[in-house]
């Protein structure tokens, strides 16, 4: 390993120092992080906390001094990466300003409360007693100041708690399921070392546990998905009340349908997944406000069939005919009870030729997409015969995931990183019991991603890319959210979490993320008239 | 109009009360209405508690709807027969329009005061859904005693 010397003027000695005091020390080579090794880094374990709360400073101080950054990227001194502390430590002290006369004080920051060490580090005094003195007091500081301190166990434990994770993922994608379960043993006995209320370690728990059921019950997916249609149904309005998406998603698709009805006055709302029908309320009254008077509405509710004589589609039905006629506008409901969604057949929605049709699709296309690529796969037929209904607009909502992917590890992965940021953002929400059933909701999502396969598995997400390609393919055209749409998402995600959530536009669709990882992608098409097909006035 | 109604009933009541020497605002109930028009929300809360008087003024559903159309241009008049039939402005204003205005404060920008109040008016919508769902419910739907799609807008964000 090069050992930093003592060529650059102002940071030799205090570098020079730290090296040495870790090369005179002589740690055992086990003390050495094994992860980080694997990786190139050679950082002591119990270091680790240190190197990262310095790492931190010295992000903070590179964004707050441009100036000097470019200086250091120009300057051609080279430091060594792979000792991390000292190439840290090093780095930081081109950035301290050098005061004239103060010899071992903290400058605190004004700008972000942090305390700057300045260049004490070149005064020639034994520097390792105070280097550490000088991270005590830091760790005071941050304290104060309200950032977060892992402790250097825990933050340990969570990269090895990934790192075991993705292990394990390849062990069960090369079959080598014996090595897999010690994996699991092990993780299991690490998550006591970990915070598992909140971060990685509640995320890891469950991927832990859909991994654990994968290996020990096979891909039938035992009962994640086993849930009765009535637990699923309180789920997921939880799930509505606990975190924005399903709001986003229902209010975006509203404002697009209000527009596409435009001028229309026998309208009809296809829903592909009724569940309580939270959406519908907000269009009801939005159409029973719009210049020129309501129209007649007709709402045709798809969802599973009640398993104990209990009609719930009529029941909801019912319901939303009561708030219609509250606010006076003519409404129809009808429900069509169908486990799967290519079940259901055209005819059985009765569309009137004369209506104009607006067909919603909350997260349900992708659970059409089979793994294999066949001809008919039911996404092809039931997109077709959407396509045959000429609908005004079709909303489409979904996942913006790529769990579809034919490898396991590929498709663990982005679910691990997916959820972790899923999870993230509904830290923000405060209410209970709405929070941990919101979380059960999404466990069973990540159950049936990981462990699930073949027909069990139905969530099957693709990223709007992949759809605009497939929807373009199926004779849609992709049509433009408004402003409207994008002003209205926007207030909403504020209302959750104004530092969190924000809402991006991408060629005419909405996707909604959380700190700018988009999570839920909301889009609007049409069909494109056919050649051969008569040309109908609408 | 209803509240030129709900003032002659007061005028009446006023004058039959006692002549006092001095000025009582109580019996110069049109007085009353104007100032209690212009107070905020939490104001005519407080001045619901004064007397049965005040009380029977502040709960008039049209000093909430000035409230909630405050700082809007006048909408077209069907929105009071919705708003009325979604349980009325007083509810309005209090479970969203307040909410909702003094979450987005932080980050209002001009031009969203209109859109803040559809916006309210469009949650208002979806809890006045589920209260109807309490009072359907055959026991098997999940009862909610209190609207809970308001919740995340009653509990203090932390950001």
């Amino acid at each position: 390993m090069l050992r930093y010397d003592s060529t650059s003027s102002s940071a030799g000695s205090s570098s020079g120092s730290l090296s040495s005091s870790s090369s005179s020390s002589k740690p055992p080579q086990q003390d050495i992080d094994g992860l980080l090794a694997g990786a190139g880094y050679k950082v002591r374990s119990s270091e680790l906390r240190q190197v990262a709360q310095r790492l931190e400073r010295l992000e903070t101080a590179m964004g707050n001094s441009p100036a000097d950054f470019s200086q250091l990227a120009s300057d051609a001194i080279l430091y060594n990466p792979s000792d991390l502390a000292c190439w840290v430590d090093s780095l930081l002290t081109e950035f301290a300003e050098p005061p004239p006369t103060c010899s071992s004080d903290f400058i605190v920051d004004p700008v972000n409360n942090q305390t700057v060490v300045n260049s004490a580090w070149t005064a020639a005094e034994p520097h390792t007693p105070q280097v550490h003195q000088n991270i005590t007091y830091d760790e005071q500081q941050s304290l104060d100041n309200q950032l977060t301190v892992v402790t250097a166990m825990e933050e340990d434990s969570g990269i090895r708690l990934v790192h075991m994770l993705m292990t394990c993922a390849e062990c069960v994608q090369s079959g080598d399921l014996s090595l897999a379960t010690s994996l699991i043993d092990d993780m299991q006995g690490l998550l006591t070392h970990v915070n598992t209320v909140c971060g990685i370690g509640k995320v890891a728990g469950h991927f832990i546990d859909a991994l654990s059921r994968r290996i020990f019950q096979g891909m039938g997916g035992g009962s994640v998905n086993g849930g009765s249609a009535f637990e699923n149904e309180i789920l997921y309005h939880h799930f509505y009340e606990a975190c924005p998406y399903l709001k986003f998603a229902h209010f975006t698709a509203n404002q697009a349908i209000l527009e596409a009805f435009d001028g229309h006055d026998c309208v009809h709302v296809v829903d592909f997944n009724l569940m309580h029908g939270l959406q519908w309320p907000a269009l009801i009254q939005a159409l029973a406000l719009r210049p020129g008077g309501p129209p007649l509405l007709r709402l045709t509710g798809i969802g599973p069939p009640s398993p104990d004589g209990r009609d719930s589609l009529r029941e909801i039905g019912l319901r939303l005919a009561e708030l219609a006629r509250s606010v006076n506008v003519r409404f129809a409901f009808r429900g069509v009870a169908a486990s799967r969604l290519e079940d259901v057949k055209p005819w059985m929605l009765q569309v009137n030729p004369k209506e104009a049709v607006a067909v919603n699709s909350i997260m349900q296309l992708h659970r059409l997409l089979g793994c294999e690529q066949t001809r008919n796969s039911p996404i092809d037929t039931v997109l077709s015969w959407i396509r045959g209904l000429n609908p005004k607009i079709m909303t489409v909502v979904e996942q913006e995931a790529n769990h579809n992917q034919p490898g396991f590890l590929d498709r663990f992965t982005e679910a691990l990183y997916y959820y972790s940021t899923m999870f993230d953002s509904l830290e923000a929400c405060r209410i209970q019991p709405e929070k941990a059933l919101a979380e059960i909701y999404i466990q069973r999502e990540i159950g049936n991603v990981v462990s699930c396969e073949g027909s069990a598995r139905v969530e099957r997400h693709e990223p709007l890319a992949k759809w605009r390609r497939r929807l373009s393919g199926a004779g849609f055209r992709a049509l433009r959210l408004g402003s409207n749409a994008f002003k209205q998402a926007s207030m909403l995600l504020t209302l959750f979490s104004a530092e969190g959530y924000s809402v991006e536009e991408n060629e005419g669709c909405l996707s909604l993320g959380w700190h700018s990882s988009p999570l839920i992608a909301a889009s609007a098409w049409q069909a494109v008239p056919a050649w051969d097909n008569h040309m109908s006035s609408s | 109009m209803v509240q030129n109604h709900r003032r002659e009933d007061h005028e009446t009541g006023g004058e039959n009360k006692e002549k006092r020497p001095k000025f009582f605002i109580n019996d110069h109930v049109n007085i009353l209405i104007e100032i209690l028009e212009r107070l905020d929300g939490r104001s005519l809360c407080v001045a619901a508690s004064v007397c049965r008087l005040w009380c029977t003024i502040a709960s008039n559903d049209s000093l909430w709807e000035n409230l909630c159309f405050r700082h809007v241009s006048p909408p077209p008049s069907s929105v009071r027969s919705v708003v009325l039939a979604l349980g009325g402005y007083k509810r309005l204003y209090t479970g969203c329009v307040r909410p909702v205005r003094s979450r987005l404060g932080r980050v209002r920008r001009a031009s969203w005061a209109r859109d803040e109040v559809q916006l309210s008016l469009s949650l208002f919508c979806v809890d006045y859904y589920e209260r109807l769902g309490g009072s359907n419910s055959n026991g098997r739907l999940v009862e909610k005693s209190s609207p809970s799609s308001l919740m995340f807008l009653c509990k203090p964000v932390n950001v």
